[in-house]
């Protein structure tokens, strides 16, 4: 993996052109999202209503948390956290457990966001002391996590009328609830992370590690601190899931994975690291929630969702892929 | 990648044969016959000698067959840097367009070469994409194995199922020879060969130098874009096989057909000493080894009548140990 002159070669220099370059990623991106909604609205002009904004920035609540969490071990260099699914039911169950035995709400978001920190400490332990690669020890995470989750249970529910389900079901300034610390949370990293000493670190690190290390940022710390804040997104994403989905089994976050990936990519945030702004998540995750609805509305069945979010992925990475290679002389 | 100079004289030979055999002794499918070795043990001793008996032994290898041929093919695309996580899906399309045609009464043998060229199609778009436009391989296939998934989907209807039960076919995948099912002794003789191809010829050591180092095998005049592409097309058409023979096998396609197929048998590949991140390294015996010892595992625990997740937990600590071993064996380390 090429990634270990991207910060030599791209410093301070040419801030101008990648500043330009991200803003036309946002204005494309922004115009194929726009061109479905008009194009949907064309074929059905009943798309345009309360109920599709509703359905759609439901939909975005939970993938745009996780996809923070996803951002953030992508462009730390970390490539990928493919242990999401298994952290997310995890820090469900916790968040279901604890609501059970009559914590408040606070106290349970609280809970579970620690769940999701431990999680990602697990991982980074497993990272940082055996030296493997992310990519392999969050498969093989997940892989334990969701077999031991089965063994623990087979469904679970947030209790019926708790404070946690009618935050699932409330709707604040006529939309969901849950959709509003979504935005708070993209806004406020994406404003952070390039902004902050932090920040800063996590990009040089994901950039090119080797220099980041020769200025005298430890790796381990890093990636236990870029694991840990993933996993705590992980586990508030469990708050707002367990808050609106109903009864789960630990298979009930498998479909989600791809998603996330996919917005992840399409924002332009690179699975190379160092690269990426993480507003551009609420254009990518805006698309691809709006998709499903539109395919609805289209007549089309709840299946070819999977062809159309496969095969843009396939184009994105290749663009991703093309551009990468341009970059790299 | 270092290879033995060919020297014809005889003390250099006997030394290149003594440095095979260490590496061979040190290598990983040293350690993954070790963990094999174990299994069987551990499954003679619980379970007792009807663990190794014909019957049971058939039964594993009726369910070996799908992920050994899979397994044979796919690792070639690992062993040159490309991961091709398509797999699984692509087995399930190639059961769904399989079972589709033979539903139309088209007759097996060009259903199946229908089938193939549709997978080596899909195959190609893999290969565009990873080797024309350099995406990433995990993300681009992972891309192809949702989009496969709906397609399958599409095709299976609202049933969510083919019925297509072919008399001739299922005689044909339960012949049994010397009371071991054909088609499983096949799937050895492929990864035989494979392992032939692997480790005995040129094509074999031009896929090891370009998964191993690209730069450098470019430099010796290896085309490494037609070797990965090769290796991609070789691989969507092995899962295109397996779907086949699913198929065959059960008499029709399902929506759970290949679901997660491509994460069960990678993780035996790494298992057997494969890596999915750095090409050039495994061997089709360790990777077959690896398969039918988490075969064995899942066999074992259903014998002892155990919880079914339990193989998930045992195959992912396996899969951390395997890494491992790799590494302190030399292989890259993270950081």
């Amino acid at each position: 993996m090429s990634v270990d002159h991207a910060l030599d070669t791209a410093p301070a220099a040419a801030p101008l052109k990648v500043r330009f370059g991200g803003f036309g990623n946002a204005l494309l991106l922004l115009g194929i999202w726009l061109a479905l909604i008009i194009a949907t609205s064309l074929y059905r002009p009943d798309f345009l209503s309360h109920q599709t904004l509703l359905a759609v920035t439901f939909t975005m609540a939970v993938v745009g948390v996780l996809a923070i969490g996803q951002g953030i071990v992508a462009m730390s260099g970390g490539f990928i956290d493919l242990s999401q699914p298994a952290n997310l039911i995890m820090s469900s169950l916790v968040a279901v457990r604890l609501t059970e035995a009559g914590l408040p709400l606070p106290l349970v978001i609280v809970g579970a966001i620690l769940a999701g920190m431990v999680w990602g400490a697990v991982n980074a332990t497993i990272i940082v002391f055996a030296r493997l690669n992310p990519v392999i020890v969050t498969l093989a995470t997940n892989f334990i996590g969701l077999a031991a989750l089965f063994l623990v249970f087979q469904l679970a529910e947030v209790p019926i009328g708790s404070a946690i389900y009618q935050f699932g079901r409330a709707s604040i300034f006529g939309l969901p609830a849950i959709f509003w610390p979504m935005l708070a949370l993209v806004l406020v990293v994406g404003y952070l992370v390039p902004r902050t000493r932090y920040g800063r670190r996590m990009i040089a690190v994901g950039g090119n590690r080797t220099a980041a290390k020769a200025r005298g940022i430890s790796l381990r710390v890093t990636r236990y601190a870029t694991f840990m804040v993933a996993g705590g997104f992980v586990g508030f994403a469990a708050v707002l899931f367990a808050a609106t989905s109903g009864p789960f089994n630990p298979g009930s976050a498998n479909a989600l994975q791809l998603n996330i990936i996919a917005s992840v990519i399409l924002a332009g945030i690179s699975l190379s690291g160092g690269r990426g702004n993480f507003w551009m998540l609420l254009l990518s995750v805006g698309f691809l929630s709006t998709l499903p609805t539109s395919l609805v509305f289209f007549g089309l069945s709840s299946d070819t969702q999977s062809i159309f979010q496969g095969f843009i992925l396939v184009i994105a990475v290749a663009i991703d892929g093309w551009r990468a290679r341009k970059a790299t002389p | 990648m270092t290879h033995m100079p060919a020297n014809s004289s005889a003390p250099a030979q006997m030394r290149g044969l003594s440095e095979e055999w260490r590496a061979a002794l040190t290598g990983s499918v040293a350690s993954i016959s070790l963990t094999f070795l174990v299994v069987v043990a551990v499954g003679w001793f619980w379970v007792g000698p009807k663990f190794l008996s014909f019957g049971n032994i058939s039964i594993i290898g009726t369910f070996a067959i799908v992920p050994l041929v899979v397994g044979a093919f796919a690792g070639f695309a690992l062993l040159a840097g490309v991961v091709d996580l398509s797999i699984g899906s692509m087995v399930g399309f190639s059961s769904a367009v399989f079972a589709l045609l033979l539903s139309f009464g088209w007759d097996p043998a060009s259903a199946a070469a229908v089938t193939l060229l549709l997978c080596l199609l899909f195959g190609g778009i893999n290969a565009l994409a990873i080797v024309g436009f350099g995406a990433e391989p995990i993300a681009a296939t992972l891309g192809m194995l949702v989009a496969l998934r709906g397609i399958s989907w599409v095709l299976l209807g609202s049933q969510g199922s083919i019925f297509a039960f072919n008399i001739d076919l299922f005689n044909l995948v339960s012949t049994t020879v010397f009371g071991l099912p054909l088609f499983f002794l096949l799937a050895v003789v492929l990864t035989l060969v494979a392992a032939i191809i692997v480790s005995k010829t040129r094509l074999g050591r031009h896929v090891q130098a370009v998964g191993g180092d690209d730069k450098a095998a470019d430099r010796a005049g290896i085309s490494v874009k037609k070797v990965r592409v090769a290796a991609l097309l070789l691989s969507s058409f092995g899962a295109g096989l397996g779907g086949i023979i699913y198929a065959a096998q059960l008499g029709s396609a399902a929506r759970a057909t290949g679901f997660g197929l491509e994460f069960q048998v990678y993780a035996a590949l790494m298992i057997g000493g494969y890596s999915i991140l750095r090409g050039g390294v495994g061997n089709p015996l360790g990777g077959a080894l690896g398969l039918l010892a988490v075969a064995g595992v899942s066999n074992i625990l259903d014998l002892q009548a155990i919880s079914p997740y339990y193989v998930n937990i045992i195959v992912g600590l396996l899969l951390l140990a395997a890494v491992l071993l790799d590494r302190l064996r030399g292989g890259d380390a993270f950081e």
